[in-house]
C-alpha cells in the first residue's frame, strides 16, 4: 500500500535574485514499510526532496500525496499537526534538545501529543530498552557520542509511532562503525514497527545495504 | 515539563540569566526605595501634623475653622465633654483657647496663635512637651509660657525672660499679661515653631476673661485610622452648634498628595518596568538566536507555535519571578535599617522643616506597593519575552535547521 507519492514535483530556490532549480519534477511512490534510501551527490536536491516529503517547505509547483491525500493546501499549523501525528525525523545533527535528558527528549514529543506524563515515562523507557540505550536515559545530550545521540533521536522519531520517518543523512557525522550501528537499529524498527523509513545519504556503505535506491542526480531522479 | 524545560534553559547561560535577575533585582529595589522615601515622607508629614497640633479629631463651635476670633468658643463645655468621655472610640482629649495674639519682647513683637492648654493633658495629645530643648515644659504655674526656638530667636529672648501677651477679649477690650518663659521647643516643623506658643489653660482664659469656657477640644483615637469613625459619631451625638471634623478634613493638601502619591505609584512601577523591558528582550533574543537549530527542530517535530511562544515566556517569567522574589526580599531587608535608624537629611532640613517632615527621614514601605512590585514585575518580564518569541516562531524550520552560527 503506497504512503507518499509525488507527482512533478519542482523546488526553485532564490539565491539572491538567482533561480535555483533545486528538483525538476520529481516522480515516485513509496509504500508502507519500505525502506528506502536517497543518494546523490552534494547539491543534487536530497535534503530539499526531504523537507517537501516531511511537510518542512512547500513546493514550487507539483503535488505530494500522503495515503492518498494532498496536503499542499494545509495551513502551517495544520502540518505541523500533520508532523507531530505522522512523521519522524531524524537530521543531521543538533537533533536533541541540549538541556534534557534523552528519557525527557523521547517524552518531550509525547507530550507534544498531549500523552499523560506516567504513559510517556513508560513508553519511553521501553523503547530506550528496545533499542537497547537504557543506560543513556539520565545523560544529557551534551554527554553522550554522536553516535548516541543519533540513537536517541531514532527513539524519539520513533515513539509517537509515525507512519513515516525521514532521516537527512542521519550517519554523515558518525564513523563507519557507529553509522552502521545506527542503520542496524533503523531496519530493526523498519522490520519489527513496520515503519516506513526514508533516508538520504551519499555514504557509499548505506547505500550498499538499500533495499530500494534512489539516485538523484541535478534535481532529478535518475534512478529507480 | 515545559516549565522544566524553560527552568533549565535558564541555567543553561548562567551568566546572562544572572544579569537579568540582578537588573530586576536593581529595579525592584529601586521601586521599592522610592515608594518607601515617597510614602514614608509623606505620612512623617501627615503624623508630624497630627501630633504637633492638629490630634485625630477636633471639635469646634460652628464657624471657628472659618473665623477663629475669640468670641468663637464653646459655650458648653461640658456637654462635649460628656459626649467625649462616653465615646470607645476616644482615647484621650485635650481642651484648649486658641487666639491670634501679639506677643512682645524688649527688643521685638510678632503676632502668634496664643495656645491654652492643660500641661498634664495636653502632652498626651501632642508632641510639644517631647520637643522642648530648653528650659521645662509648662507647669501649673500660670505664668509660664513655652515658645518655639524660632520664635525665641526673633524676639532674642531666653529661658526666665520675660514676655508679654496681648489679646482681644469678646468684649473687644484687649487683655495682657506678662509671662516667663518656661521652655523653649523646636518641632520638626519650623513654620509651627514661629508661629505658636503655649500657656496654661486657666492663664489664658485670664488674659482672654473666658473663665471656664474653651475653643477646641483635640481628640486622639485609638487608632487613627478610625478618625473618621469617630467624627461621624460625634457629629450624631452633637448638635449642629459644633463643628467636628478630623485630620482629613483639617489637613486636605497633605491628603491630597498622599492620594496622588497613591496613584502615581503604578507610573513609577511602570517606567521602571519599562526600563527593565529592555533588558528582557535584549537577553531573551539572544537566548533565541543562539537556539535557532534547536528551534528548527522543535518546529520539525510538530511543536506548535502556540507551545514554543510559551516557551520563550516562560522563562522570562521564571528569570523576572526570581528577580522580584529577591529584589522584594532584598528591598525589604534593606528598608529595615533606614525604617529604624531613617536617613539623616539635615543636609536640606531648612526646606524640609518648612515642610513639617523634621531632619531624618524614616522611609516606610507600603503594602500595596510590596504586592504592587510582586504582581507588576513578573508581567513586565513576560512582555518583554513577546518580542522575542514572536521572533522563534517566525522562523522557518528548514532554514532553522540549517542554520550555521
Ligand atoms: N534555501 C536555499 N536557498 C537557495 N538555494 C538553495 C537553498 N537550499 C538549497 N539550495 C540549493 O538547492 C540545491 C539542492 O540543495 P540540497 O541541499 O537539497 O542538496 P543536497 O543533495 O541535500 O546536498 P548535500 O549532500 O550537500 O546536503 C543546491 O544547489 C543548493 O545550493
Ligand atoms: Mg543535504
Amino acid at each position: 500500500m503506497e504512503i507518499i507519492r509525488t507527482e512533478n514535483l519542482k523546488k526553485v530556490y532564490q539565491d539572491n535574485g538567482v533561480p535555483v532549480e533545486a528538483l525538476k519534477g520529481i516522480n515516485l511512490a513509496i509504500n508502507r514499510a519500505e525502506h528506502v534510501v536517497i543518494a546523490g551527490p552534494s547539491g543534487s536536491g536530497k535534503t530539499t526532496l526531504l523537507n517537501l516529503l516531511g511537510a518542512l517547505d512547500k513546493p514550487t509547483r507539483g503535488k505530494i500525496f500522503f495515503e492518498e491525500k494532498d496536503f499542499s493546501g494545509k495551513t502551517k499549523k495544520e502540518l505541523s499537526e500533520f508532523r507531530l501525528k505522522n512523521l519522524g525525523f531524524i537530521f543531521q545533527a543538533y537533533n536533541l534538545i541540549p538541556v534534557l535528558t534523552a528519557l525527557e527528549n523521547i517524552e518531550f514529543s509525547m507530550m507534544l501529543l498531549g500523552i499523560p506524563e506516567k504513559e510517556r515515562h513508560e513508553r519511553s523507557m521501553k523503547l530506550l530498552e528496545e533499542l537497547e540505550i537504557e543506560d543513556l536515559a539520565d545523560k544529557r545530550p551534551g554527554e553522550m557520542s554522536g553516535g548516541q545521540q543519533q540513537r536517541v533521536a531514532v527513539a524519539r522519531a520513533i515513539v509517537n509511532n509515525p507512519k513515516l520517518v525521514l532521516a537527512d543523512e542521519p550517519t554523515a557525522n558518525l564513523d563507519s562503525k557507529t553509522g552502521g550501528k545506527l542503520l542496524d537499529l533503523m531496519e530493526r524498527m523498519n522490520a519489527d514497527k513496520k515503519i516506513t523509513f526514508i533516508f538520504s545519504s551519499h555514504d557509499q556503505k548505506v547505500i550498499e545495504r538499500a533495499k530500494r535506491l534512489l539516485i538523484l542526480e541535478d534535481g532529478q531522479i535518475v534512478s529507480h | 515539563m515545559l516549565l522544566k524545560l524553560a527552568w533549565r534553559n535558564i541555567w543553561r547561560n548562567k551568566r546572562r540569566s544572572l544579569i537579568v535577575v540582578l537588573s530586576v533585582l536593581v529595579g525592584v529595589n529601586a521601586i521599592l526605595l522610592i515608594d518607601a522615601l515617597m510614602n514614608g515622607m509623606l505620612y512623617q508629614i501627615l503624623f508630624n501634623q497630627i501630633s504637633l497640633s492638629v490630634s485625630h479629631v477636633q471639635v469646634h463651635k460652628s464657624g471657628f475653622n472659618n473665623n477663629k476670633v475669640v468670641q468663637n468658643y464653646i459655650e458648653n463645655p461640658g456637654e462635649v465633654e460628656y459626649a467625649l468621655n462616653n465615646n470607645k472610640l476616644v482615647k484621650s482629649y485635650s481642651k484648649r483657647v486658641i487666639t491670634f495674639g501679639l506677643l512682645s519682647s524688649a527688643s521685638n513683637s510678632t503676632g502668634v496663635y496664643i495656645y491654652g492648654v492643660d500641661p498634664g493633658i495636653e502632652d498626651k495629645i501632642s508632641i510639644i512637651k517631647e520637643s522642648v530643648i530648653e528650659g521645662s515644659y509648662l507647669s501649673d504655674t500660670n505664668r509660664d509660657i513655652v515658645i518655639g526656638q524660632k520664635l525665641a530667636e526673633k524676639l532674642k529672648v531666653g529661658i526666665g525672660d520675660k514676655v508679654v501677651a496681648m489679646a482681644s477679649r469678646p468684649d473687644g477690650s484687649i487683655g495682657s499679661d506678662v509671662f516667663r518663659i518656661a521652655g523653649i521647643f523646636k518641632t520638626p516643623s519650623s513654620e509651627f515653631d514661629k508661629l505658636n506658643i503655649f500657656i496654661t489653660l486657666t492663664s489664658s482664659q485670664q488674659l482672654l476673661n473666658i473663665p471656664g469656657k474653651v475653643h477646641e477640644f483635640a481628640v486622639i483615637t485609638n487608632d487613627y485610622e478610625l478618625s473618621n469613625n469617630l467624627r461621624n459619631e460625634l457629629k450624631s451625638t452633637l448638635t449642629e452648634d459644633y463643628e467636628i471634623q478630623s485630620y482629613e478634613d483639617l489637613l486636605p493638601f497633605v491628603i491630597i498628595q498622599l492620594d496622588i502619591y497613591k496613584e502615581s505609584l503604578f507610573v513609577i512601577n511602570l517606567i521602571i518596568g519599562l526600563a527593565l523591558i529592555f533588558g528582557i528582550i535584549n537577553s531573551m533574543l539572544m537566548s533565541v538566536f543562539e537556539r535557532i537549530n534547536e528551534f528548527g527542530v522543535l518546529m520539525s517535530i510538530g511543536m506548535k507555535n502556540n507551545k514554543i511562544f510559551l516557551m520563550v515566556l516562560m522563562e522570562a517569567f521564571v528569570i523576572g519571578t526570581a528577580g522580584t522574589i529577591f529584589g522584594v526580599i532584598s528591598g525589604y531587608l534593606i528598608n529595615i535599617p533606614l525604617s529604624i535608624n531613617g536617613i539623616d537629611l539635615s543636609f536640606f532640613s531648612e526646606s524640609l522643616e518648612s515642610l513639617a517632615l523634621g531632619s531624618v527621614l524614616y522611609p516606610q514601605l507600603s503594602l500595596a506597593n510590596f504586592v504592587m512590585t510582586l504582581l507588576l514585575i513578573p508581567f513586565i518580564s513576560v512582555a518583554g519575552a513577546f518580542y522575542p518569541a514572536f521572533k522563534a516562531i517566525k522562523l522557518d524550520p528548514v532554514n532553522a535547521i540549517r542554520y550555521v552560527r
